[in-house]
């Protein structure tokens, strides 16, 4: 493994979405759009809840437009963040394997791909993090733009598991379009959460934790320590299962 | 000898495409491997070099490959250019090699001009100079083209052919799959894949 492989693969990938219009276009336009609907069609009104890894004991007293932005804010980084790590993965395939039959091996070639990834997860969770903050102003913006990393990164994981097991763009955009309307756009939403039945469903999904961190994070001062953990270690499983199959699929025989 | 394929066999399902196929290709030879279309020669280029694993036999390889797909095998939103840095590092090919090498391959093919051009931008033509561009990179010892002048024009047929020739007489061994063979004088030694078995 050289790093010199690594980093060329790194600077072509980054230049590659740099490139596709359409990156640029959801990255800028995605997060704006859902966080001014929000500003046009929540209320005022305010509504306390409980977080489920909060204790029993906890409500939390906000509007229900500044929950919405934080919900809004996590669900379109999850969808923007599944989205680019299937097209990393599952474009350029082809191509990608001719490299790696010239002489890369396919841990360079992934690891390249997972440190795009990662910076895309980082400005993704920034830009988002900033651009809620000018809408509602969050108590603490450094942690929870973390929460917005860590949504990134379980999701973005799952976007790679997609990818790498389907091979036509169309079904995968599906399948994480399906995934993130139902859990991050709807079940993790703490107003429905709270009187939501079997919440042990609700639980296993891919964005609890991270939705979790980002909400505690954003407007309380307790730990979301535990949550992000999980949430690392959730993410991980995705991870390891998509650097599995890519390895099998690209390798030479 | 560069090349020994012994005892290859593929199915998919049910359908059996190679059988039992058998053939040595040798330094500085020119060899042609012809068939319909449907035929298998894709696949066997694939289990030539790795892509693909035979189900039954063994390929033995001395030296380094170059490998020339049908259909133009490129990143749509990359330069040539940045083409022949990325692959160079595939290769292990310096800095410097590089250079003079895609410069003598972008003389060669007539296709200098677009050099800065990204791959979504150029002809089908100018993709496919590119592809063989990039498996003659590193001046293999084996050199697998599959359909290699699919979109060429007289100009760069001939160029193509003047190429090959000066790689056979440096003791490369070329060989060339195709299901339309015009020119059978220009080659050492052709094979027609019929039935999932060379004859």
């Amino acid at each position: 493994m050289t790093v010199n492989k690594i980093i060329t693969g790194l600077s072509m990938i980054l230049r590659m979405l740099v490139r596709q219009k359409i990156v640029i276009v959801l990255l800028l336009i995605i997060p704006a759009f859902f966080l001014t609907i929000v500003e046009f069609t929540t209320s005022d009104r305010m509504l306390p809840f409980q977080l489920a890894s909060l204790d029993d004991d906890v409500f939390i007293n906000i509007s229900e437009k500044g929950i919405s932005f934080i919900f809004f804010a996590v669900a379109s980084s999850g969808f923007l963040v599944s989205f680019l790590a299937l097209n990393l993965i599952q474009k350029n395939n082809e191509v990608n394997r001719r490299l790696i039959i010239c002489g890369y091996h396919p841990i360079e070639l992934l690891i390249s791909i997972l440190l795009s990834l990662f910076l895309v997860i980082v400005l993704i969770a920034v830009y988002v993090g900033v651009l809620t903050n000018a809408f509602y102003t969050i108590d603490h913006l450094g942690r929870f733009v973390l929460g917005l990393v860590l949504i990134g990164f379980v999701y973005g994981s799952y976007g790679l598991a997609v990818g790498s097991l389907i091979k036509a763009e169309l079904e995968g955009i599906l399948m994480i379009v399906l995934l993130v309307n139902i859990d991050v756009g709807w079940l993790q939403n703490p107003l429905f959460y709270a009187e939501a039945q079997n919440q042990i469903i609700i639980k296993f999904l891919p964005a609890y934790f991270p939705s979790q961190t980002a909400i505690i994070t954003a407007v309380t001062d307790y730990s979301a320590a535990a949550a992000t953990v999980n949430g690392i270690l959730y993410g991980l499983v995705f991870l390891i299962f998509s650097m599995l199959i890519f390895f099998f699929k690209m390798r030479t025989k | 000898m560069i090349l020994n394929s012994e005892h290859i066999a593929k199915s998919f399902g049910r359908n059996i495409v190679l059988k039992d196929i058998s053939f040595q290709l040798e330094a500085g030879s020119i060899t042609g491997i012809v068939g319909e279309n449907g035929s298998g020669k894709s696949v066997l280029m694939e289990i030539i070099v790795g892509v693909r694993s035979a189900d039954q036999g063994a390929i033995i390889r001395n030296g380094s490959i170059g490998y020339c797909p049908q259909r133009a095998v490129l990143f749509p939103h990359l330069t040539v250019q940045e083409h022949f840095i990325y692959f160079s590092i595939a290769y292990g090919i310096g800095n410097e090699q590089s250079k003079k090498r895609s410069e003598e391959l972008l003389q060669h093919f007539n296709y200098k001009k677009y050099e800065q051009e990204k791959i979504i931008n150029l002809s089908g033509g100018t993709q496919q100079k590119l592809n063989l561009s990039i498996a003659l990179l590193h001046e293999p010892d084996l050199l697998i083209l599959d359909e290699p002048y699919n979109g060429f024009d007289w100009d760069t047929y001939q160029r193509f052919w003047d190429y090959t020739n000066q790689l056979k007489d440096r003791g490369c061994a070329i060989l060339i799959v195709t299901h339309l063979l015009s020119e059978k004088e220009r080659l050492d030694r052709i094979y027609e894949l019929e039935n999932g078995i060379l004859v």
